[in-house]
C-alpha cells in the first residue's frame, strides 16, 4: 500500500514536471515579446533591453530552463509582469474561486445525473426514456459558451434574478454552475445508463431476481454497486479537468477564477504567471486523481492497489 | 453453473419448458410481445434516431454546402444603414450584424470553415489514431509502451489551455486549429482501436495468415484493420461532433481562423456585447451549431444500437 502511493507520487510527480517543461519550451517559441507588451507600444529599443534585463529574458534559453528549476524546487516561479507579485500568489489567489466553481458543479452534476442515468436505464427505449435520452444529447451538443450567455441573457438580464458576473454573492454561482453542470450531466448520466444497462442484462442479476430479491435492492445494491467505479473515475476525472480551469464558462461569466487569468496571462505573454497557473493547476489535478485511485477499495472489496499496480 | 443456456426462446417469454411434445404451431409469443420485448424497443429507437439525426444534420449541412451557390448577400459585406435589423426584415432571414452584414450568410460561409476544420481534424485524428493504436495493440512491446505513455501523458495535461497556447504559438490559421483539434482527438480513437486490435490477434484467423506465411505488417493491414474499422469509424463520427464544438470555442476565445470568413464562435462572440438588443445575434448561429452537433450525435448513436444483420466473425 506505501509502495503504491510513493510510485504513483512518483509518477504524478514526473508528469507534473514533464507539463511544465514542455510548457516552458512552447511559450518560449511563441512569437510575441512580453517586454513588448510590458512596456508598450511605444517604448525605446533601450527600454525594452532594460525590461529583457530585469525579467531575466536576455539570457540564453537554457540558462532561463536552469533558473526556471532552481525557482521550481523552492516554489517561488518569479514575479508576474502584469501583476507585479508573485505569480504563484497570484493564482492561489484565483485557485479559491475555481475550487469552489468545480466544486458546486460537480455536486449538482453527481445529484441530478445519478438518479437520471439510473431512471434511463430501468425503462430503456421506451418513450419518455426516447425523449429524455434527446435531451441529454442536446445537453452535450450544446457549446458551453452559447449556453452560458442564453442563462446569462435570460435569468440576468431579462429577468434579473441572478448577478450576471463575478462573485460577489452566492448568487453569482448559480448560473456558471448551471452552465457546466448541462453538459457534465448529459455524459454522465449517459454513462449511467450504460454501465447499468449493462449490469441488468448480466447473469447475476437474473438469478438475484429470481431469488426474490427487491427491485430497489437490486438497482441500488446489485447494479448500483458494480456500476460505481467507473461512474465514480468519470465524476473524479471532469473534476480534476476542471480544476485546470472552466475556460470558457470563466470568460463568459467574469468569473475570477484559474481560467479566465490563463487567458489574460497568454494574452500579455506573462511567462511566469503561466507556469504558475499551469504547475498548480496540474499539481491539483493529480492529486485528484490519486484520491480517486486510493478510493477504489472503498468503493470495491475486491480492489486490490498494489495488485492493480502490478497488473 | 448452466442455468441461463436451459430456455431456448429467450428469457422474456413464458414458454413452458420440458414438455414432451412440442407443437409447431401456435407460439406462445403474440406480436403484442414481440412489439413490446426490449430488442425491438432497441431497433425501433435506433431507426428513429437515424432517421431525426439526418434530417438535422442535412438541415444543417445542405445550406453550407450552397451557400456560394444560394442567393445570398456576401458575407463580409458592409452596409452601415442595415445594422442590427431583426430576422424577416429585407430579405434577411437571419437579420442583420452590427456592420449590417447578413448573419444568415455569415452563419452559412462561417460554418463551411468550421465544417472543413472539423472534417480534416477527424481524418486526421481518425489516421493517427487508428495506425498508432493498432500497431500498439498488435506489436506490443515498446511500441506498446510508447503509444500507451503518450496517451496517458496527454490525458493530465491541461487540454483547452495548450490548444490557446499552440494557436497563440502559430497563429490562428486553418492547418494549425486543424492540426491542434486533430491532437486533442487522437487518443479516444487509439485507445478504442488498440483495445479490439488486443482482441482480435488471438483469434485464429491470424495464427492461420501467420502460418501461410505473410508478414506481420501485411496481416495487420490486410486482415485485422478491416476487422475493426467499423467500430472506430463509428467513434471518429462522434469526434466529428466535438470537432466542432472545440473549433466554435477556440474561435470564441479569439483563437479561431479570421479569413476568409469568421467561424461560428467568432460570430457569437461579435454578438455577445448587442444580446439585450439584439437577440438573433448570439441565439441564431448557437441554434445552428446545436442543430448539426444534435444531429451527428443521434446519427452516430443509432449507428451504433442499430441491429447488424451479418454477423462476422465472433
Amino acid at each position: 500500500m506505501t509502495n503504491y502511493i510513493l510510485k504513483r507520487l512518483g509518477q504524478g510527480l514526473l508528469t507534473v514536471f514533464l507539463t511544465v517543461s514542455t510548457v516552458f519550451v512552447l511559450i518560449r517559441m511563441a512569437p510575441g515579446d512580453p517586454a513588448v507588451s510590458y512596456a508598450g507600444p511605444l517604448a525605446t529599443t533601450e527600454q525594452l533591453d532594460a525590461v529583457r534585463e530585469q525579467f531575466g529574458l536576455n539570457k540564453p534559453v537554457l540558462e532561463q530552463y536552469w533558473i526556471f528549476l532552481q525557482q521550481l524546487f523552492t516554489g517561488n516561479l518569479g514575479q508576474s509582469y502584469s501583476f507585479q507579485a508573485p505569480a504563484m500568489q497570484v493564482v492561489a489567489e484565483r485557485m479559491p474561486y475555481t475550487l469552489t466553481l468545480a466544486t458546486a458543479s460537480i455536486l449538482l452534476t453527481a445529484v441530478v445525473a445519478i438518479p437520471l442515468g439510473v431512471w434511463m436505464s430501468r425503462r430503456p427505449d421506451t418513450g419518455k426514456e426516447l425523449g429524455v435520452n434527446v435531451l441529454t444529447i442536446a445537453g452535450q451538443s450544446m457549446p458551453d459558451f452559447w449556453t452560458g450567455i442564453m442563462l446569462l441573457t435570460g435569468f440576468a438580464v431579462l429577468v434579473p434574478i441572478f448577478p450576471a458576473s463575478g462573485f460577489a454573492t452566492w448568487g453569482g454561482l448559480v448560473l456558471p454552475t448551471i452552465t457546466i453542470a448541462i453538459l457534465q450531466i448529459a455524459l454522465i448520466s449517459r454513462m449511467v445508463r450504460r454501465e447499468m444497462t449493462a449490469n441488468f442484462a448480466a447473469p447475476y442479476l437474473t438469478v438475484a431476481r429470481s431469488r426474490g430479491v427487491k427491485n430497489s435492492v437490486l438497482t441500488w445494491r446489485y447494479a448500483m454497486g458494480n456500476s460505481a467505479i467507473p461512474v465514480f473515475t468519470a465524476l473524479g476525472t471532469r473534476f480534476a479537468a476542471m480544476l485546470n480551469g472552466v475556460v470558457v464558462v470563466e470568460v463568459v461569466f467574469a468569473w475570477p477564477g484559474v481560467g479566465s487569468l490563463i487567458v489574460r496571462a497568454l494574452e500579455t505573454r506573462d511567462y511566469p504567471l503561466i507556469q504558475a497557473t499551469v504547475l498548480l493547476t496540474a499539481l491539483l489535478a493529480v492529486g485528484v486523481q490519486l484520491v480517486i485511485d486510493l478510493a477504489y477499495p472503498l468503493l470495491d472489496p475486491r480492489v486490490r492497489l498494489g495488485k492493480a499496480a502490478t497488473a | 453453473m448452466s442455468i441461463d443456456t436451459a430456455t431456448p426462446a429467450g428469457g422474456s417469454s413464458p414458454l413452458p419448458a420440458g414438455q414432451p411434445a412440442r407443437q409447431p404451431s401456435p407460439s406462445a409469443v403474440t406480436k403484442a410481445d414481440i412489439a413490446k420485448a426490449g430488442a425491438t424497443r432497441r431497433r425501433n429507437a435506433a431507426k428513429w434516431k437515424l432517421i431525426v439525426g439526418t434530417v438535422c444534420t442535412l438541415l444543417v449541412i445542405i445550406p453550407i454546402i450552397l451557400a456560394q451557390v444560394l442567393p445570398l448577400p456576401d458575407a463580409n459585406f458592409q452596409d452601415l444603414s442595415a445594422r442590427r435589423l431583426p430576422p424577416f426584415t429585407d430579405g434577411h432571414l437571419f437579420g442583420t450584424d452590427q456592420l449590417g452584414r447578413d448573419l444568415l450568410s455569415r452563419v452559412l460561409h462561417g460554418g463551411q470553415v468550421s465544417l472543413t476544420i472539423g472534417l480534416l481534424a477527424v481524418l486526421v485524428s481518425g489516421a493517427i489514431g487508428i495506425i498508432l493504436g493498432a500497431a500498439a495493440g498488435y506489436f506490443g512491446g515498446w511500441v506498446d509502451t510508447v503509444v500507451s505513455r503518450l496517451l496517458e501523458a496527454q490525458m493530465s495535461l491541461p487540454l483547452l489551455m495548450m490548444l490557446l497556447l499552440v494557436v497563440a504559438l502559430f497563429g490562428p490559421s486553418i492547418p494549425v486549429i486543424t492540426f491542434v483539434i486533430a491532437i486533442a482527438q487522437w487518443p479516444e480513437v487509439a485507445r478504442l482501436t488498440r483495445s479490439m486490435v488486443l482482441v482480435e490477434r488471438e483469434k485464429p484467423y491470424v495464427s492461420a495468415a501467420r502460418i501461410l506465411g505473410l508478414h506481420r505488417i501485411q496481416i495487420l493491414i490486410q486482415h485485422i484493420i478491416p476487422n475493426v474499422i467499423k467500430q472506430a469509424t463509428l467513434v471518429v463520427l462522434l469526434l466529428l461532433a466535438q470537432a466542432v464544438l472545440l473549433e466554435s470555442a477556440l474561435s470564441f476565445l479569439g483563437a479561431g481562423p479570421q479569413r476568409p470568413f469568421a467561424t461560428w464562435g467568432r460570430i457569437i462572440s461579435d454578438g455577445q456585447d448587442y444580446i439585450t438588443t439584439s437577440w438573433w445575434m448570439v441565439t441564431l448561429p448557437g441554434l445552428v451549431i446545436v442543430l448539426m452537433v444534435v444531429g451527428v450525435n443521434l446519427l452516430g448513436d443509432g449507428l451504433r444500437d442499430r441491429p447488424r444483420r451479418k454477423k462476422k466473425g465472433a
